[in-house]
């Protein structure tokens, strides 16, 4: 027992009151300003469908498989789309194996009201023989490292994983048309998903008193503040959803001003997103090129770069 | 007391050493006595390297093992920043980043009595030393010096905590002064406690300069001297 106790993360009197002292100046430990946000790096490294997302020291992997199931009898036009969140140990050492915690299931929960409710994946072109045969789209989250704010970087992971995805494609066959034949990716180019929009979740962090405010809170902020917020909207400035989850409560006008600050930085961070998914389309696109091995050498990205 | 003839000794330090190495061999030096610091373990005769890193001597005759790690093995005479996790009737429970939590005897300070005994609640921090450190038992520490007086050990206050590699504390509180101390102290003014265990307490007037100190030392374990003071006038440049 002992042992586990002192694997623990502690904050110290000083440093809560530290926090709380220059948040008064607006200075955060980490030199941001209040409605900073930290340098998010997007990589895909594990080919399609996965991705690797890093928010100053936070980091998620987001991971989308798909599979064919019999859809739901009241939605059988429909495919299914289905989030999983993993709080692996080595993220945080209050992070328990086995069942999900109650941080675990919040977090699936705000990214799934993300995704499903605002439709930004599109379910009717997931169906590929009504009543029969849908794709259901997984979407694994994994959490590797928790520097505080996992529900924003998880959301980009998800967003960044399903735009990367691509889906086998299918037809349907045998005598009746009622079978469905899934051609491997060597004989068909598989096809991407479609994504109406990307709804981007920015987390609030609330500070009785002063009524002070915060972006992207950080883990020690995250110990300390006394409320957090997070909205869920896309580039249109759509709110998609918004969740708050206990602390103390916040004025409307607070709430107003959250709004504006979310739809600003959700623009910047779907053109980020955006930027990263074309790079790796691109980057994707050249490896297929067949060359030649006796042509001499026209090289494309040369070309491309000017 | 020139025992430069036996190689081991010699070859051994300022390279690195991994564990099983026997680095020196008590039956070749007589009537001599050796202390031996972090990273070594005596087996009868022959010292052998527990902990990869690399071998330092300091005369007369200390060896130990210095490695880089964000965890931190309990030595003996080592100053560390603790934190209070619990008290009991004895002890109070000190979270030190190492295997076990440590004890700190409720009188192991100066002038302590038990009618005096201080009251500090979970999460206080403090500035201590190791006064053992065995394997398999929590390590006990003590808020006075060799001597008993207080000599600065005890709670900090106010002030902000942050955690560093052990070897970056090591590099620190290394004399001549480190260079990125010695180019920040030359324009801001903070009081700063630096732990061997990886812990470092900055405090200053105003919160700026203790997130520019923080900031500073944290990034600069990776840099060159030269980079140190280039990074550290940058960061001065964009609040003067």
């Amino acid at each position: 027992m002992e042992g586990r106790i002192s694997n623990a993360w502690r904050l110290t009197v000083n440093d809560k009151n530290f926090i709380k002292t220059a948040l008064l100046s607006e200075i955060r430990i980490d030199g941001r300003k209040p409605f900073e946000y930290r340098k998010i790096s997007i990589k895909f490294d594990r080919g399609d469908g996965s991705s690797e997302v890093q928010i100053g020291q936070t980091r998620v992997m987001g991971i989308v498989t798909a599979q064919l199931i019999q859809p739901y009898k009241d939605r059988p036009k429909e495919g299914t789309l289905s989030i999983f969140t993993e709080f692996s140990p080595m993220a945080d050492p209050s992070f328990e194996p086995g069942r999900p915690g109650e941080l675990a299931v919040e977090l699936g929960r705000i990214i799934d009201r993300g995704l499903r409710e605002s439709r930004a994946v599109d379910t009717e072109s997931l169906c590929i023989l009504a009543g029969k045969y849908v794709w259901a789209i997984r979407i694994d989250l994994h959490i590797l490292d928790n520097g505080g704010n996992l529900v924003d970087a998880a959301n980009i992971a998800a967003l960044a994983a399903l735009l990367t995805y691509l889906r086998p494609e299918c037809s349907l066959g045998g005598e009746d048309g009622q079978e469905v034949i899934v051609h491997p990716p060597e004989i068909r180019e598989p096809l991407p998903l479609t994504v109406h929009h990307l709804p981007i979740a920015i987390t609030f962090g609330f500070f009785g008193n002063e009524g002070i405010l915060l972006i992207d809170p950080t883990h020690n902020e995250e110990a300390v503040m006394g409320g957090r917020m997070t909205m869920t909207v896309n580039a249109n400035g759509d709110i998609c959803a918004i969740q708050k989850g206990g602390g103390e409560g916040v004025p409307q006008r607070v709430i107003m001003k959250c709004l504006q600050l979310a739809t600003s930085k959700a623009a910047s961070i779907t053109k980020q997103i955006k930027d990263a998914v074309e790079a790796f389309n691109t980057e994707r696109a050249l490896r297929k090129i067949k060359r030649h091995p006796t042509s001499t050498g026209v090289d494309v990205r040369q070309k491309q770069n000017q | 007391m020139e025992n430069k003839k036996s190689s081991s000794p010699a070859g051994f330090i300022d390279s690195t050493v991994v564990p099983g190495d026997v680095v020196l061999d008590l039956s070749s030096m007589t009537n001599q006595t050796i202390k031996i610091g972090g990273g070594l373990r005596q087996d009868c005769d022959a010292i052998s390297v527990m902990k990869a890193g690399t071998l330092r001597f300091s005369k007369p005759n200390k060896y130990w093992v210095e490695s880089s790690q964000k965890r931190y093995v309990p030595c003996v005479e080592d100053t560390v920043l603790g934190i209070v996790v619990d008290s009991k009737a004895d002890n109070f429970l000190i979270d030190i980043k190492g295997p076990a939590l440590a004890f700190l005897p409720v009188l192991a300070f100066e002038g302590g009595t038990r009618r005096n005994i201080p009251k500090f609640e979970v999460g206080t921090l403090l500035y201590l030393r190791v006064v053992k450190a065995n394997f398999g038992m929590n390590p006990e520490l003590s808020c006075t010096d060799v001597s008993g007086k207080a000599a600065e050990f005890g709670p900090l206050k106010d002030g902000y905590m942050f955690e560093i590699s052990t070897g970056l504390s090591r590099k620190l509180l290394s004399s001549p002064t480190c260079p990125i101390l010695e180019a920040l102290g030359k324009k801001l003014s903070f009081e700063i406690a630096i732990g061997l265990n990886g812990r470092v307490w900055v405090n200053a007037t105003s919160p700026d300069i203790i997130v520019i100190v923080a900031n500073a030392i944290m990034k600069s374990e990776s840099l060159s001297t030269a980079q140190q003071i280039i990074m550290v006038e940058h960061l001065l440049k964009n609040i003067q």
